[in-house]
């Protein structure tokens, strides 16, 4: 036989013809299916033994009971506990998610450890110049070392009190708090009247409130149209910042004195306002809670009959008696200016977040020394010297204080369910270290403290069960807390809370041509700390939330500002500028630009301030 | 490919939701992303091209203050149950109608991402992966091991967490049962739902919610008129919000979609 | 055309039924030997133990499958028995507490759902109508990965000692499921 063409052809096509044959061209097919079936970069989800472990949510102080469904011990969905008696089953979008906290890109894992205890230690020792190894936070005589305390009322908070008390010039601090020593009982209430409190929309325990929502009208006071304003049963638009004079209007119409002012202000009818009193007094018990500008408002409840009813003392759980020996709470607002030489900000377990310049105002002028305690970047981190990172739900050991709306007393612990990355601090422990005290046990004596005093319930989520704490030993208590329960104080007498003071609240900001609009805060939830990255659903992916670095204009406004909508803008006030991403909303009030509640923003914004928005 | 007719219980599962009680938390749609290991939005998804098996809209009553009103609205794969569009389109048999639970199953496995089931959906309910799946570094040891993630390319909705589905079954095999045990079945929305807006049953079982809800008056579907036979029911106490699902009546929303 | 004008076309179709049927399987599978030289018919028939004495259920219902290293350690301590794979097993893994990383034969694509419960519970199969009869044959086949598709050869079902032992493909289990009369849809298996 030749070699030629055709015969090389003829045997390419006998070959062909036996290939279809043969198993091989029907494999390949199908071998190439499954194949692209692989596609590199899709994770594949781990296995193992499904378990559920129960804990409780320490991302905001609502503490909802949470249930884990854990595979091979990693948490990977998150729910409430059925029958909870606070939290009700409920859990909101932040916990459900609260298991990708340790994920979150950008977790901080590790910090100047050393020179911050060094910090710590120099401040809180005798200030004498002569031994300090560097002047760096070496006080001054007058001059003082703070805490300060974000979400007041845990275990920690208690350590710091006793880390300052036992320096000469300890200072432990918290922001106003309108509510200390007094809760709120929801389910007595049958008409609430909310100044801009978010009481739909993340107040106190969210199951708490929506299992009692039904029993009482809700009238939301707000100047934009927040979730809460548009689902409650009356909804009164009042000018931007005019919260504080409506409060004393309403106080002086109960009084029957003159609401001309307060109607001038706010925009209201006088009707509405002398309406808005007499349901007060008439259709209660009512409650009246303030929003984050008119914290004052809190004291009206004295005038409506709610106080002791609605709103009534609340002690805290036992504590061990060696600790009251401890530095007492002070204000923020009432450290006196420039005198704070090293300041400790535990932004770990966070709550409202303060304006800078209302902290800075309070540290010296010259080189003072900031450690923030944070596990992720934004917050206080862009105004320290030194940060030094901690552990996150569901990593951490620790306890959360009672909500607003829990009348009783309680106390639980987030356990941990997984582990911390090696290089985070426990800040409470490092602090009180550093001035020489040991609170490594802190917790385990809260705990026996609170079971030998011998009141109250304990409630265990794996079973439901209810058992009298003085009945649990100890150690069987300490467990129980560990493996996901809640103490909670017995019902005892509801007696009135310490008599509040009716401080005049700041007065509206003035009219400022430079700066034509006011900025308002939207979507305080969860201020500080970043979520999951799932909550991307929520406000990039659709339309439900505004999310951070965003800001909404009425469509005039914005054609007035020369924005569009999606563009990116400036927006700047008297305290400085930040950049936003403009929305355009037509249920926004003209002259309003509304604001997610990020760091940033809150720094130039604070409660509410003039602004203007201009394109960049 | 089309399912052939199976012995045991025949349930035609459901949705009642009462969207006077939704308060817009979006809870149960971070719920479904998190069983459904739905991927975090990548950095240019919009409300257009993201991927949220449930969604929360606000829809209004197209007044002003003082007469405005709202409500929120959650809306997922309506699970149609007569000439499902999806179905009828898909040029893969990517789409499988199941006789015994009426569920509408999508099949990545199968697409290959021509998206005419997303032109054919009359209710948006379809979504596709215009990005491969990315979660931070560390997240994938929290994925759900029961649903399988997709790639990109790919289209996926809502299969009443079939996930959940499959578990249940299981846990009704080791008791000897063949059918699911009454009540130990429901989406990861209905049990995260705070104000239990959300309820799940078999319409063919009278007792159940939604089965209640198809006959209450104040209960809507959205589009009856396309003859879809969708089996989520809406209830609302205010009129306004019940013509919600008839588009000739319903106020049109004042700005247009993002994105 | 005459006979040896068709020679060409022949030796064509010979030559491609030869690559096909003999070349190409020896070279779209890798192989590669299970780590441990294990012995099903010493555990089954020597020592008398069932299947479910190491491929058992989990408290929660799903199947451990291949058993962890706790399991084999269990007895493993120290040798049991005279052969060589027992030391060399464990020195290499008992010892240092080592997971050998066994290959698994069925394995299935990601998106599919199965679950033992149901086989066992309610249609009371036996682990030998599915799995072949492992206290008969000799020593794990050695695993034999499809180079593209990365799934084992034994997925297609294979001739054993003791008889045929069915394929582990989706049209094996639809196969058995239209037999008892059981139809299905998509997402019965599928996830």
């Amino acid at each position: 036989m030749q070699n030629t063409r055709r015969n090389a052809l003829k045997f390419i096509g006998g070959a062909a013809a036996g290939a279809v044959f043969t198993p091989a061209p029907w494999r390949l097919i199908t071998d190439t299916a499954l194949w692209s079936e692989n596609w590199p970069g899709v994770p594949r989800p781990p296995r193992g033994e499904i378990s559920a472990r129960f804990t409780n949510c320490s991302i905001c102080p609502a503490g909802c009971g949470v249930r884990a469904r854990c595979v091979g011990g990693q948490p990977v969905s998150l729910a409430g506990v059925a029958g909870h008696p606070l939290s009700r089953g409920g859990l909101c979008a932040f916990g459900v998610a609260g298991h990708h906290l340790p994920y979150c890109p950008g977790r901080l894992t590790e910090g100047p450890v050393e020179e911050a205890a060094g910090a710590i230690a120099r401040a809180a020792a005798n200030c004498n110049p002569a031994n300090a190894a560097s002047p760096l936070a070496v006080c001054s005589p007058g001059e003082t070392i703070a805490v300060l305390d974000l979400r007041p009322g845990r275990t920690a908070s208690w350590t710091y009190r006793r880390a300052m008390g036992a320096v000469k010039n300890g200072l432990y601090l918290t922001a106003a708090e309108a509510f200390s020593g007094a809760a709120v009982d929801l389910a007595k209430a049958r008409t609430v009247v909310s100044l801009g409190a978010p009481v739909l929309d993340g107040w106190g325990t969210p199951g708490n409130v929506l299992a009692a929502r039904a029993n009482f009208r809700l009238i939301q006071v707000e100047a934009i149209e927040s979730r809460t304003a548009s689902l409650a049963d009356l909804w009164l638009r009042i000018r931007p910042g005019s919260a504080s004079t409506l409060v004393l209007g309403i106080a002086a119409a109960m009084k029957k004195g003159s609401v001309t002012g307060a109607a001038a202000a706010t925009g209201l009818t006088e009707r509405q306002i002398t309406d808005l009193a007499d349901e007060l007094t008439q259709h209660g018990p009512a409650l009246v809670l303030p929003g984050y500008d008119c914290p004052e408002a809190w004291a009206l409840n004295q005038l409506t009959g709610g106080w002791g009813e609605t709103v009534v003392a609340r002690q805290e759980a036992p504590v061990p008696e060696h600790w009251k020996n401890c530095a007492p709470v002070t204000r923020l607002e009432s450290a006196p200016d420039g005198s704070i030489r090293t300041l400790i900000i535990d932004e770990s377990a966070p709550g409202d977040y303060i304006p800078w310049n209302a902290i800075r105002r309070k540290l010296v002028a010259d080189n003072p020394v900031v450690i923030a305690f944070a596990w992720s970047p934004g917050g206080y981190r862009r105004h320290s010297l030194f940060t030094l990172p901690t552990a996150v739900f569901p990593e951490t050991l620790e306890d959360i204080p009672a909500a607003t709306d829990s009348p009783a007393a309680v106390f639980r612990l987030a356990v941990p369910l997984v582990a911390a990355p090696a290089g985070v601090v426990n800040p409470p422990e490092f602090v009180a270290k550093a001035v020489g005290i040991d609170a490594s046990n802190a917790l385990r004596e809260r705990a026996d403290a609170i079971q030998k005093a011998g009141r109250g319930v304990l409630i265990a989520y794996a079973d439901g069960r209810y058992t009298p704490a003085g009945q649990v030993r100890p150690d069987d208590f300490w467990k129980a807390l560990n493996q996901g329960a809640c103490w909670m104080d017995s019902e005892g007498r509801r007696t009135a809370p310490p008599a509040a003071d009716f401080a005049a609240g700041d007065a509206p900001p003035a009219d400022d041509a430079r700066l034509p609009l006011v900025a308002v805060l939207a979507e305080t939830a969860a201020a500080t700390a970043p979520p999951s990255p799932l909550m991307s659903k929520l406000h990039r992916e659709s339309n439900l939330r505004l999310g951070r670095s965003r800001a909404a204009l009425h469509p005039g406004t914005a054609r007035a500002c020369g924005a569009g909508d999606g563009g990116r803008a400036v927006l700047e006030t008297s305290l400085g500028k930040c950049e936003i991403e403009v929305v355009v909303d037509s249920s926004v009030p003209p002259g309003v630009v509304q604001v997610a509640a990020a760091p940033e923003v809150i720094d130039i914004c604070g409660a509410s301030a003039r602004a203007r928005v201009a394109p960049l | 490919m089309i399912s052939e007719k199976k012995p045991g219980k025949i349930c035609r599962y459901g949705m009642a939701i009462d969207i006077d009680k939704c308060t817009g938390c979006g809870a149960c749609v971070i719920a479904c992303a998190v069983e459904n290991n739905v991927p975090p939005g990548n950095e240019g998804a919009t409300d257009l091209t993201g991927i949220t098996w449930l969604r929360v809209f606000k829809v209004d009553n197209g007044e002003e203050y003082p007469a405005r009103q709202a409500v929120y609205f959650p809306m997922m794969c309506q699970q149609c149950g007569v000439e499902t569009p999806c179905y009828l389109v898909c040029p893969q048999q990517a789409v499988d109608v199941d006789p015994a639970t009426g569920v509408v199953g999508q099949m990545p496995e199968r697409c290959l991402g021509c998206r005419y089931c997303m032109a054919a959906c009359p209710y948006h309910s379809r979504y596709f992966n215009w990005w491969d799946p990315k979660w931070p570094a560390g997240m994938e040891k929290t994925l759900n091991p029961d649903v399988a993630p997709r790639m990109r390319g790919v289209v996926e909705k809502c299969n009443y967490c079939h996930g959940r589905w499959h578990a249940a079954r299981q846990r009704a095999a080791e008791a000897g049962l063949r059918d699911i045990i009454p009540g130990d079945y429901a989406p990861a929305c209905v049990e995260a739902c705070p104000a239990g807006a959300i309820q799940f049953g078999d319409l063919n079982d009278p007792s159940s919610a939604p089965a209640k809800a198809a006959k209450d008056p104040e209960s809507f579907r959205l589009l009856v008129k396309l003859g879809t036979e969708p089996k989520v029911y809406y209830h609302s106490k205010r009129e306004w919000a019940r013509r919600i699902g008839d588009p000739s009546q319903a106020p049109a929303p004042k700005e247009p979609a993002r994105g | 055309m005459n006979f040896w004008g068709k020679i060409p076309i022949l030796a064509g179709v010979l030559a491609s039924l030869c690559v096909g049927w003999i070349g190409f399987p020896r070279v779209i599978y890798s192989s590669r030997p299970q780590p441990v030289a294990f012995s099903h018919p010493v555990h089954a028939q020597k020592a008398g133990m069932l299947c479910v004495d190491c491929h058992a259920p989990r408290p929660d219902g799903t199947y451990a499958g291949v058993p962890p290293l706790s399991r084999c350690a269990g007895c493993h301590t120290t040798n049991l028995g005279p052969s060589a794979a027992e030391k060399t097993f464990i020195a290499e893994y008992v010892k240092p507490k080592r997971e050998p990383q066994w290959a698994v034969y069925a394995r299935q694509p990601e998106n599919v759902w199965f679950s033992h419960t149901p086989h066992i519970r309610i249609a009371k199969l036996q682990c030998e109508e599915c799995h072949g009869d492992q206290a008969s044959s000799g020593q794990p086949r050695p695993y034999q990965e499809d180079r593209i598709s990365g799934y084992s050869r034994d997925i297609w079902g294979y001739e054993a000692v003791g008889g045929a032992v069915p394929g582990m493909k989706m049209d094996d289990c639809i196969a058995c499921h239209r037999r008892e009369g059981l139809a299905h849809s998509c997402l019965d298996c599928h996830k």
